[in-house]
């Protein structure tokens, strides 16, 4: 047991706030809206080709069809620019096109059969144009978004001179699906005197608010966007979702009808950015004992046809780079390329997992390099005492690393199976029988949005009369359960129970101004922002509560107000003290000293007619952060959030199809308010990104369009491919005060220990190769695996 | 003649006519019914989001039991004559069904909107089970994706979950009346109209090759597990639909001798139980096929009418001495001739059928004793994915002398041509010799030349080649080791 680390003491484990209506299948999402007389079914018209004009579009016949209603194009749009980051992607294109996939009109139809009629009615001329495909070409064309960025440390060219020993390399990463379940959507209602209320599956509502505003030449204050929940997200309704609710707000507001637009999962896959691809080159010097020296690394990434959040996702996998491990002499240089894909997004991790796999695999090679065991090189170069400053120049703070890659040696029992695997190899080699592997890999991920402004969160917290609450925050729901980690951060405040929360759909009418939910800040900056609003109105009930400590009954408020028989009570100064001397526990509002108690709902009852206001809108910053971009130097976390996982793969010799043995996380999460909601998004994300290592392949045409749309080409983890046994623990951690409740942001991190998998694949490779250095790009295929393996039956004659 | 299409959904008595007949079933629950518990994914029965259970009484599972089938596929028209459940259908009362609270209390959704699947998927299985261990779990939950959970509290629901009688849904729901009318009703022929398209369903041979031969163009549908998707994505649905599924005679697995004849209506769920004494490696086999929701619903007579060279069962049955038996009318009486498998593939999607003939029944040999034969699958994903390659081998030796010449050798894969193929040029570089290493070596070569595979999104060609070889060379290998 390394450092002294523990497991968990008992923790809450509620079932997900939406669990009752998830499993009879009422919860309602965007689709499931009933359909409105006179309501409208979109479809979208989009390019084929990665680069195009548009010669001439012709709708006449599309709107001969019977049903169908009407046709938006560019000329329809008000302000046809859009974009997070920098506005450089046209809402529908007009003249050209930038990416198979990109739409250029939207049609309104009664009937689903009537637009299917429709669309394929639509008459498009286009004409081919030279497209880039790939990051090379990009890069010699000089094709780019935004400027290059470096973030160094140190003397890398000379460090890197002196290291005794050096090894370089390139690594290529392909891109994923999100793949959530529910494909991108929006339902928009036209108001009264030109509003537009959308429902949409957004991460965003607030920048989905903006793009439909813009688009429709409205203001702000007349788009309402509401997201009640989302059938998945994973970062691909960040950004992307807003363009959809615009289509469909178009449409609303050219025909003044209700329209839907509900993507197919294949418009769906060939029309959003996926995570974005990866090529690295890298050049790293170590010494005999395999402790490395100088890092210096060159990252492009392919962004697809527009900047979408691409040059944030880098500066996340620059800042991600040195994962784990102190680097003296350091140097990371990345630059997004523009090609003619869809325009890459956010995914689960950001750039992260991209910067980590980076240095996972330079480790597992230096390990082939110096004869060690990776994990001996991994504990050597972890952050530790006298080593924890990043190379952009943070303290790695509460720093549990050392001993988690430890704990996670002995439960795993990875000594004695590497023996074992060992051996099984040499049998292997011997025989012709399959090879296994087994890495262990580790993850150190930065909590905090990196642009400094997302940092914020609101929150209202309403106390109805019966003593119940309704909570909006700018949080969005998507299956990651920060609705219900808020209601518990709430009930806990108030002493209530769960049963008398209820939180409420997000919606820019009571939460504006809000970031996504992303960066696995929803709960951080959310939670934090609920909790300071319960924390005023809980003030003004405990100020109340003295006071009628001290009032006869009969003059309470709810014997008087009525008639006016007594005057209003005045709560006074004691508003700023009072919440040292009353408590909220069990329903019950008491003072400390136990001398006085009341119901937590007479007591709102005497404060309502008191006139106390019992709703408050919290707003809350995240303190101490300052990161400067430019210098790529300062404080870019208010934490992170580690841990470590052990994986052991078995290849398949004659076909390269991996199974996964056995896996073992070991999570240091805080405190975490809900356990069964926080190992449900270790194991999940894990899983996720098993699948973009190992079997989810993007496949696209020579017009860059995509062939693998849909889960018949595009494959996904199913439940037969999880791991045989399968281990996720948290460690006892109380020591991240920084956080609302202590604890630790979770959405993210665990996707990028799927690392392991990745690298005792290569662990397997490697082991079957005599030791030898041999690359592997993600995903690693079964192909790819096969080529690896065998690579003389793949020599072509 | 009937006009409607019967089916009772959740217990509720429906006469389905014209149009709604013709809509899948997934969006005729959620846009006609208002069921928005169903939910549609990826409409092509690859994901598990649209799972409803269904009890048909003309399949062979007795008693009778709900089973998952994939919504998102399938026209109400076809569920004629079935019991349709939905997750709107399952809890007792106010009171979850021990699914749904596993599910809830074992944090088994996220997101949610697969769960409704997963929910059915699972009630099925416990209809058949008491309760379930992980593997049988998973295996009823191989046609499921979720992309949430990581399917750990999934599994953990799933091995949480026990049946109670005042649960069991079959009990609530299939009562003696119920099946009683759905039964009478089979006994009538269906005829659905709306607009161009019409929907037939003899209770004959004879009427369903008439309609064959009077309606040129004409699809005999299945369980429209591909059509389903093709209409899906855009693709509209023939004129001319032929049902089959109210002729009862198609739905029989008989043994004669050697041979076993299967009909055009057995669902590969009920093959898979029919042929696990006479071919347990196809038994074995049709675990990796596809998904439950998709054997509950598919035939083994659709995956060769569909004629695709990566058909997964096809390897085996031309190693089986596959036969194909078609019947079409002439001068007014019903004519039936037999295909051999090495004479059916013409070309890509292309079958030696004239444009009137139907398929009724396929047949194959039981294996022996004395053959021994192993069917290989490779795709991307291990289960629920179309193969890159498929191979069967079977290989008979003399039982006689210590040597164990081989008599006979049948070699056939999928996916290395535009149809599957048998290998005769290898075939005979087996035959009369004895199997070692040297001999696998050499034939796994000669396979390699003889073979020219094409380039997809699945697999390049050298890789598919190198697949081909080292099938064959993973069956040497089992075959002289064990």
């Amino acid at each position: 047991m390394g450092d002294g680390l523990k497991g968990l003491p008992p923790i809450a484990s509620d079932p997900h706030d939406s669990s009752f209506s998830h499993v009879t299948g009422r919860s309602e999402y965007v689709d499931d809206r009933p359909l409105l007389k006179r309501e409208l079914i979109c479809g979208l018209v989009y390019s084929p080709y990665a680069r195009a004009n548009l010669k001439s579009t012709d709708f006449t016949q599309a709107l001969q069809v019977p049903g169908v209603v009407e046709v938006v194009t560019a000329k329809d749009v008000v302000t046809n620019t859009w974009g997070t980051i920098f506005q450089d992607q046209p809402v529908l294109a007009s003249t050209e096109v930038h990416y198979a996939g990109e739409v250029i009109a939207v049609l309104g139809a009664e009937t689903p059969e009537a637009l299917r009629m429709g669309l394929a009615q639509v008459k498009v001329e286009w004409e081919k144009l030279p497209a880039i495909l790939s990051v090379d070409e990009a890069v010699s064309k000089k094709s780019f978004i935004g400027e290059e960025r470096s973030i160094a440390r140190g003397d890398v060219v000379e460090a890197l001179k002196n290291s005794p020993k050096r090894l370089s390399g390139c690594l290529k990463i392909q891109g994923a699906d999100h793949f959530y379940l529910e494909s991108q959507a929006a339902v928009v209602y036209p108001k009264e005197e030109g509003q537009l209320e959308v429902h949409s599956s957004t991460q965003h509502p607030t920048e989905t608010q903006h793009v439909v505003a813009k688009a429709c030449g409205v203001p702000f204050k007349d788009v309402v966007c509401i997201a009640k929940r989302l059938g998945g997200g994973f970062g691909g309704k960040e950004s992307q979702a807003a363009p959809i609710a615009a289509f469909a707000a178009l449409m609303a507001k050219k025909t003044g009808r209700p329209a839907r637009l509900a993507l197919s999962k294949d418009d769906d896959m060939v029309i959003t950015g996926k995570r974005n691809p990866f090529q690295i080159s890298y050049d790293v010097g170590f010494n005999s004992e395999g402790k490395i020296l100088a890092f210096d690394a060159k990252l492009f990434s392919d962004g697809g046809a527009y900047a979408d959040l691409s040059t944030s996702i880098m500066e996340r996998a620059m800042l991600h780079s040195d994962n784990a491990y102190f680097i003296p002499h350091m140097r990371v240089c990345g630059q997004v390329c523009r090609t003619n894909y869809h325009p890459h997004t956010a995914f689960r991790g950001f750039g992260g997992p991209k910067g980590v796999a980076l240095i996972e695999s330079v480790l597992e090679d230096v390990a082939r390099e110096t004869g060690k065991d990776a994990l001996d090189i991994r504990k050597l170069n972890c952050y530790k005492p006298g080593e924890d400053i990043t190379h952009y120049g943070q303290k790695v703070e509460n720093n549990l690393l050392p001993g988690l890659f430890e704990k996670l040696e002995t439960d795993s029992e990875y000594r004695s199976r590497r023996e074992e695997i060992n051996s099984w190899n040499q049998k292997a080699i011997e025989t012709g029988g399959n090879p296994r592997g087994l890495s262990l890999t580790a993850v150190k991920f930065g909590i905090s949005f990196t642009t400094r402004f997302l940092n914020q969160g609101n929150a209202l917290v309403i106390i109805h009369t019966d003593g119940s609450v309704q909570v909006s925050t700018g949080a969005v729901e998507m299956g990651q359960g920060v609705n219900s980690r808020i209601a518990s951060i709430v009930a806990e405040e108030f002493g209530l129970p769960l049963s008398s929360i209820r939180m409420m759909p997000t919606s820019t009418e009571k939460n504006a101004n809000t970031s996504p939910t992303a960066a696995s800040s929803g709960t951080d900056i959310n939670g934090a922002a609920a909790q300071k609003a319960c924390l005023e109105i809980k003030k003004r009930l405990a100020a109340l509560a003295l006071k009628l400590k001290d009032t006869s009954k009969e003059l309470w408020p709810s014997k008087t107000a009525g008639l006016g028989t007594a005057p209003e009570i005045e709560l006074g100064k004691e508003i700023e003290t009072s919440l040292t001397q009353v408590a909220f526990e069990n329903c019950q509002v008491m003072l400390r000293d136990k001398s006085f108690q009341l119901k937590f709902s007479d007591l709102v009852r005497e404060a309502y007619l008191n006139r106390i206001s019992l709703s408050e809108y919290g707003h809350y910053r995240i303190p101490d952060l300052g990161f400067d971009k430019l210098k790529g130097k300062g404080r870019a976390f208010l934490y992170y959030t580690q841990g470590v996982a052990a994986s052991e793969v078995e290849l398949d010799r004659d076909t390269g199809e991996v199974k996964v043995r056995r896996v073992d996380i070991l999570m240091d999460l805080g405190r975490p308010i809900n356990y069964g909601l926080d190992v449900g998004q270790v194991t999940g994300g894990f899983i996720q990104g098993m699948g973009w290592v190992t079997t989810e392949n993007l496949v696209y045409n020579q017009d860059g369009f995509l062939l693998s749309h849909s889960p018949s080409t595009y494959k996904i983890p199913s439940i037969q491919d999880t791991p045989r046994i399968f281990n996720a623990n948290l460690v006892h951690n109380e020591g991240n005060t920084v956080n609302v409740k202590s604890t630790k942001a979770v959405g993210e991190p665990p996707l990028l220990l799927c690392l392991s998998v990745w690298t005792a694949i290569r662990d397997a490779v490697m082991s079957y190769q005599g030791n030898k250095v041999i690359p592997m790009a993600i995903p690693a295929t079964s192909e790819r695996i096969l080529r690896a393996l065998t690579p003389e039956e793949f020599l072509e004659t | 003649m009937r006009d409607y299409s019967l089916i009772y959904l959740n217990g509720v008595r429906k006469e389905v006519r014209g149009r709604e007949a013709l809509l899948m079933l997934a969006d005729w629950l959620r846009k006609e019914e208002g069921l928005t518990g169903t939910k549609i994914v990826c409409a092509e029965g690859d994901c598990g989001a649209c799972t409803v259970l269904r009890a048909f009484p003309q399949i062979d599972n007795n008693p009778l039991q709900f089973e998952a089938i994939n919504s998102c596929i399938a026209t109400v028209a076809q569920m004629d004559g079935s019991h349709l459940l939905t997750v709107e259908g399952i809890q007792n009362g106010q009171e979850l069904s021990p699914v749904q609270k596993a599910m809830r209390e074992c944090h088994g959704s996220q997101c949610g909107y697969c769960t409704p699947g997963f929910v059915m998927a699972l009630t099925g299985a416990l209809e058949k089970h008491q309760s379930l261990d992980k593997k049988t779990a998973c295996n009823y939950l191989t046609g499921n994706l979720c992309r949430c959970t990581g399917y750990q509290p999934i599994i953990e629901a799933a091995i949480t979950a026990k049946q109670s009688e005042e649960h069991s849904v079959s009990k609530r729901y299939l009562t003696k009346d119920t099946v009683a009318d759905l039964s009478h009703h089979q006994k009538e022929s269906l005829l659905i109209k709306s607009g161009l398209i019409t929907f037939f369903a003899p209770v004959t041979l004879q009427e369903a090759v008439q309609f064959a031969s009077e309606n040129p163009g004409f699809k005999v549908l299945g369980a429209a597990t591909d059509m389903g998707v093709q209409t899906n994505k855009g693709k509209p649905l023939p004129k001319h639909l032929l049902s089959l599924h109210l002729i009862s005679e198609l739905y029989e697995v008989r043994k004669e001798d050697t041979r076993i004849s299967v009909g055009a209506r057995v669902t590969l769920a009920q093959l898979r139980r029919a042929v696990e004494k006479t071919n347990p490696e196809f038994a074995v086999f049709l675990n990796l096929f596809a998904s439950p929701q998709i054997k509950n619903a598919a035939t083994l007579v659709g995956n060769i009418a569909n004629a695709s060279p990566i058909g997964d069962t096809l390897p085996f049955l031309l190693v089986s001495h596959g036969k194909v038996h078609v019947a079409s009318i002439e001068k007014g009486s019903v004519q039936k001739r037999e295909i051999a498998f090495s004479e059916l593939f013409l070309d890509y999607k292309k079958l030696a059928l004239k444009p009137s003939e139907i398929i009724t029944h396929v047949s194959f040999d039981e294996t022996c004793q004395d053959q021994i034969l192993k069917i290989y699958k490779v795709s991307q994903r291990k289960d629920l994915d179309i193969s890159t390659v498929s191979g069967a081998f079977l290989l008979k030796t003399s039982l006689q002398g210590k040597d164990k010449k081989i008599e006979e050798a049948r070699l056939a894969y999928g996916g290395v041509a535009a149809t599957p193929v048998r290998l005769p040029e290898a075939e005979k570089a087996l035959q009369g010799k004895v199997l070692d290493s040297k001999l696998i070596h050499e034939v796994s070569e000669l396979i390699g030349k003889i073979i020219s595979p094409q380039t997809d999104l699945r697999g390049s060609q050298t890789y598919r080649k190198v697949l081909a070889m080292n099938l064959f060379k993973k069956y040497g290998r089992e075959v002289l080791h064990g």
